[in-house]
């Protein structure tokens, strides 16, 4: 599986390449939303995963969905949020946003890895 | 037995008699020689004439009724005749008439001299209408005189009798009449009464009548008396008395008394009534003006006196003064004297007549009646801030003295002297709602509202404006109260409460906002810990290995950093608990933070720079706390800048009265988007953490918060790839 992280913490994107590459699936990274938005012209992708808070001046992961929304060739591509966004309330904001699931960090892996094999099944 | 003719003449010579014969028409027949004296001189041929020729014109049908009356057997006697033009002059004579053998004798004797003066007593008699009787008690005989008759309209020749004369007075005075003739025979003293009459013709009449006894051997043996008619006296003395009265009653009426001040003798007369309101004596006319002076309150005097000449010497003829006087009671009470003078031909005053009147019950209610009124004045002026009562056509009955104040100051008007619209003096922007509110009251209805303002001293004031309708008899508003209530207090207390209630509603947001914000800068490391954990029990290379343990130490480095920071995002209470102000020189403090950050500047390759200001300025500051706003920034300032230049600058020439500290740094520069919000933890998705620049919004939230503490403010410039600068401000020490 094609999957694209877009994250500005490198050691978070490093440490998400090597637990998914584990499980037969090739991680790109993108380290803010303008990189992301030229990768997914690029690669043929099965999943995106993004990060919230991508840092001073840039736009956020919220803002970077809706820019996906608008991208015909990702209409069937699900659109994960993995951010360190986890009060109360917060999954189901961002769920309401259009993300297609919520995995709040520290990551469980397990529950991440087991919705991909979910979608690689389908 | 009658003369004949021959006879006649030769008595005559002999005779004081004055002898004629007649014939029964009056023609003279016959006289003696002493009837010649009756005659004009010179006169012949007497005879044949008629006698009445010679008489006075009153006398003629008296002698041609006598004559024609006449019969043998009643003689008539003490006829009086006025013969005008004899040749001694005027003679009266009385002559007895007799009738024999169809002629007429007639025997006169001279009483020109008694006749003159019964002449004067008849005509005494009838001009003061004034009669004199005559009554014997033994024989009961009653004389009137003529002048009786006339006053009782009688034929003079009616025979008179006590009864008769009794019979004129009305029943109910005829008893009192006839007693004080009884008692007169019984005591033989005088009297005199007056009384009411009805005459012959039913006329009424006033009589005076006096009576006296004639006395002999201790007897009364006649009663002399005069009776007058004094109705027109009676009249006027009844009218005088009637004015007298009016006058009288007129003056009680008022509480008057009246005085009579004759000027040149300076005697003052003082009316009964007049001594008895001031305890005068009675039977004393005049009292002096030293006494009255006395009379008068010790307070009044002078005014008084003052006023007293004052009028004296006025070109008008009116005089007034009040003071008051000690009463019959030894109580002063209020007078007012209203005065005419009466002037002479030169124009000085002779006599001044005057009231004294009774003020006192008036004076008393008029003072009650001020006392009252400075009573509600003084409500009306301290019980609200301000109070105006109008009249239904929206004049200024009654104000506040600083309402007044404020009119006379702004309009120039003095609604307490002149008729006054308030609408008139009530400034522009307040007179529509002024229109309306009042017109409501006028209907019955109590208004409210509230208006905001700038007083003149530029402080914004809130005042709660009230109508109230005030209601006469038959509960018409006949007048509106409106008051003001300055509510600035109330209104700034009910701010300072929704400030208060926002202020606590924010603080909570905060409390949530910075927790979020640390759960996500906590939550961050800890992926990379947890995750690296997980992957070191697999199997690596030991250059993978050592890759993996440099992340991990990377990532537990800002776990613990975050973590100190939050160690500085106690409450605000407990900062503010644990302040220590202390007077700092801010170029000793600022270098300390500048140097404390050298090296990480220089780790960086960057120029650091530090402009001190040459005043050594000094604020009142918690060295700690404004130490660690300081290190924040610069350290923001070195994170954030990755070529060029930090700069931080002390100043104090912008402002007499402040400090400037500036942190200039040539770095990435913060957004448009990211500026205004670069201070706010509020904002969940606001400032990115990267990795290289992690923990700064909630640093700079710390920084600002601090520096606010302080009585400071931080502000900031920014543009992307250039340079940011911050600009903190604080008070200084003067």
């Amino acid at each position: 599986m094609n999957i694209l992280y877009v994250e500005d913490n490198k050691i978070n994107a490093m440490v998400m390449d090597k637990m998914l590459s584990k499980h037969n699936s090739n991680v790109i990274i993108a380290e803010n939303g303008s990189e992301a938005l030229k990768l997914v012209r690029e690669k043929n992708l099965d999943l995106i995963l993004v990060d919230i808070n991508l840092g001073l001046n840039q736009m956020d992961g919220c803002e970077l969905l809706q820019r996906f929304k608008r991208l015909e060739i990702l209409n069937n591509i699900p659109v994960f949020a993995v951010t360190a966004y986890a009060m109360p309330g917060d999954e189901q904001r961002f769920l309401r946003l259009g993300f297609d699931n919520y995995f709040s960090k520290p990551v469980n892996f397990e529950k991440l890895i087991s919705a991909i094999s979910t979608l690689a099944i389908n | 037995m009658p003369f004949n003719i021959a006879q006649l003449e030769v008595l005559a010579e002999k005779t004081q008699l004055f002898l004629f014969i007649f014939s029964p028409e009056g023609e003279i027949i016959a006289f003696n020689k002493r009837c010649e004296l009756l005659f004009p001189e010179g006169c012949d041929g007497i005879k044949g004439k008629n006698i009445t020729d010679f008489v006075i014109d009153d006398d003629v049908q008296v002698f041609t009724d006598t004559i024609s009356n006449l019969t043998v057997q009643q003689p008539k006697t003490n006829e009086s005749f006025t013969f005008p033009s004899g040749k001694m002059g005027v003679l009266s004579l009385k002559f007895d008439f007799t009738l024999c053998d169809n002629l007429v004798y007639a025997a006169g004797i001279d009483t020109t001299e008694e006749y003159k003066e019964h002449r004067a007593l008849i005509t005494i008699s009838k001009l003061t209408k004034t009669g004199a009787w005559y009554f014997n008690p033994k024989s009961k005989e009653m004389y009137w005189s003529q002048g009786c008759y006339f006053v009782k309209d009688l034929d003079p020749g009616t025979p008179m009798t006590r009864d008769l004369g009794a019979s004129f007075y009305p029943e109910e005075s005829r008893a009192r009449v006839e007693n004080y003739l009884d008692t007169l025979l019984r005591t033989k003293r005088p009297y005199e009464y007056t009384e009411k009459i009805i005459t012959a013709k039913g006329v009424e009449k006033w009589v005076k009548v006096v009576a006296h006894p004639v006395i002999y051997k201790n007897e009364v043996v006649f009663v002399n008396g005069t009776i007058a008619d004094i109705t027109e006296r009676y009249n006027y003395i009844e009218k005088l008395k009637y004015n007298e009265e009016t006058k009288h009653l007129a003056l009680k009426g008022i509480q008057s008394g009246l005085f009579d001040h004759i000027i040149p003798e300076n005697e003052v007369y003082y009316s009964a009534e007049f001594k008895r309101m001031l305890g005068l004596p009675c039977n004393q006319n005049q009292v002096s003006e030293e006494v009255f002076r006395q009379m008068i309150h010790p307070e009044d005097v002078e005014n008084a006196m003052q006023r007293h000449s004052e009028n004296l010497n006025k070109p008008d003829n009116y005089y007034f003064n009040h003071y008051r006087l000690k009463d019959n009671s030894g109580e002063y009470r209020y007078y007012e004297v209203h005065g005419f003078r009466r002037k002479n031909e030169n124009g000085k005053t002779i006599r001044m007549i005057g009231n004294l009147i009774d003020v006192h019950q008036r004076k008393v209610h008029e003072k009650t009646i001020e006392e009252n009124k400075k009573r509600l004045q003084a409500m009306v002026n301290n019980g609200m801030d301000y109070v105006v009562l109008l009249n239904t056509k929206g004049e200024i009955l009654m104000a506040d003295e600083d309402s007044v104040k404020i009119i006379k100051r702004d309009f120039n008007v003095n609604p307490k002297e002149s008729t006054c619209q308030f609408i008139d003096v009530i400034p522009i922007n307040f007179k529509t709602t002024f229109a309306h509110f009042f017109n409501e009251a006028i209907k019955g209805k109590i208004v409210k509202e509230e208006i905001e303002r700038v007083t003149p001293m530029g402080v914004n004031q809130w005042l709660e404006i009230k109508y109230i309708p005030i209601f006469d008899d038959q509960l018409k508003t006949d007048s509106v109260l409106i008051t003001f209530h300055d509510i600035t207090e109330e209104k700034l207390a009910r701010i300072a409460i929704r400030d208060a209630h926002i202020k606590e509603q924010e603080l909570s947001d905060l409390k949530s906002n910075i927790l979020s914000n640390f759960s996500h800068e906590i939550r961050t490391p800890l992926n990379g810990i947890i995750t690296i954990s997980k992957l070191l029990l697999d199997d690596h290379s030991k250059e993978e290995k050592d890759q993996l343990k440099d992340y991990l130490q990377e990532s537990q480095d800002r776990l613990l950093d975050t973590l100190d920071t939050l160690a500085g995002f106690s409450e605000i209470e407990t900062i503010q608990k644990n302040l220590q102000y202390t007077k700092q020189d801010i170029n000793y403090v600022v270098e300390t933070s500048h140097r404390d950050h050298k090296h990480l500047a220089k780790a960086k390759g960057l120029d650091y720079f530090l402009d001190l200001d040459e005043s050594s300025p000094e604020a009142l500051i918690d060295e700690g706390l404004f130490k660690t706003a300081i290190d924040h920034i610069i350290n923001n300032a070195i994170k954030y800048t990755n070529i060029g230049s930090v700069r931080v600058k002390i100043s104090t020439q912008e402002s007499k009265k402040n400090i400037y500290i500036y942190i200039i740094d040539t770095g990435i520069g913060i957004g448009k988007k990211f500026l205004n919000k670069i201070f706010d933890p509020f904002i969940q998705e606001s400032i990115g953490l990267s990795r290289k620049y992690e923990g700064t919004g909630i640093g700079l939230s710390l920084s600002k918060r601090y520096i606010e503490i302080l009585g400071g403010e931080i502000n900031v410039k920014s543009k992307l790839n250039k340079g940011t600068e911050f600009t903190i401000i604080i008070p200084k020490c003067l």
